[in-house]
């Protein structure tokens, strides 16, 4: 066993691999646990659509769809490139995992410009709901409705992906101050399944919200 | 140790099979088939979901563990989901007094 994995072993594991296998295990109970958290919202979004399906493909309708298919462009490819530092990572490439990291960082920074852009255009449009809601039509309540799940979900994405981006940052300066081997980069792995995840509640968000829009305009 | 959880290939492959999906997403919203185009688009999310898990997240390559708690999310989540729209879309059926 090199140095640097024996460095990274703690003592409480056996092998290198059990270490990377427990944490594994560990990050996937979370992103469960967040799917859960998600899985609420989805569900109440189910029922509202089901009961007043019109009223949301109004919603839908007041979409930016060209925004939000090149968001979802945007993060598959910052997927791919984020598992592109983990193959560098495993390869021991460390400039390479370096770039990688930059690149899905740049990516994802993107995405959030473009999310906040529609937010602004949503908010000039008066559809920002409770405080800054106009809709002249009939339904004006469940179209309401619409957008405070649009606001609700797409701003808890939000979140998620602010601290994916964070996360990223730390591994950028661990990656250049070499705390990562071949050996050992379990810490890019991980934030590899986060990332990943993030990528995956927008792919439904694109689906619910936008998808029944592209019609209507 | 130099071994790749998964090949560059595979990664390559899955990256394109995401983009296709994508595309073919947008296009079923053009098609304008009323409510089903958000029941087609959920689940061609689903299959790039299972894509995104398998070899981005490994899910497919990690120990057998990971498989067994993301398939414990998932039969959760379809009980969970089934349960609510059945409550929910059955209410009118039986006509009780007082409701």
């Amino acid at each position: 066993m090199s140095e640097a994995a024996t460095l990274a072993l703690r003592e409480q594991f056996a092998t290198p691999r059990q270490q990377r296998e427990t944490a594994s295990i560990g990050m996937w109970v979370f992103v469960v646990s967040e799917m859960m958290i998600f899985s609420a919202l989805f569900v109440g979004f189910a029922v509202y659509r089901l009961s007043s399906p019109h009223p949301f493909d109004i919603g839908s309708g007041e979409m930016e769809l060209t925004l939000g298919s090149i968001n979802t462009v945007l993060l598959i490819c910052s997927s791919f490139t984020m598992a592109l530092a983990v193959y560098n990572a495993e390869s021991g490439n460390q400039r390479w995992l370096v770039l990688f990291l930059l690149i899905t960082m740049f990516l994802g920074s993107l995405f959030l410009g473009i999310k906040l852009t529609e937010y602004y255009d949503h908010f000039r449009d008066h559809k920002v709901p409770a405080l800054w809601f106009h809709y002249a039509g009939s339904s004006a309540g469940k179209v309401q409705m619409f957008f405070i799940f649009y606001f609700i979900m797409t701003g808890l994405h939000v979140i998620h992906l602010v601290v994916g981006l964070g996360l990223l940052l730390v591994m950028v300066v661990r990656s250049l101050v070499g705390a990562f081997s071949p050996e050992y980069h379990t810490p890019i792995l991980m934030t590899g399944v986060y990332w990943s995840f993030v990528d995956v509640i927008w792919i439904f968000l694109y689906a619910i919200f936008y998808v029944p829009g592209f019609h209507i305009k | 140790m130099n071994t790749h959880l998964v090949s560059l290939r595979s990664y390559v492959l899955t990256w394109l099979a995401l983009l296709g999906l994508t595309v073919l997403t947008i296009l079923i919203g053009f098609a304008n088939l009323g409510q089903f185009s958000v029941l087609i688009a959920v689940s061609i999310a689903a299959v790039q979901a299972s894509l995104l898990a398998a070899v981005y997240m490994h899910a497919l390559f990690g120990p057998t563990l990971v498989r067994v708690i993301v398939a414990g999310g998932i039969v959760w989540f379809l009980f969970f989901l089934t349960q609510t729209l059945g409550d929910y879309m059955t209410r009118g059926w039986v006509p009780f007094p007082g409701k």
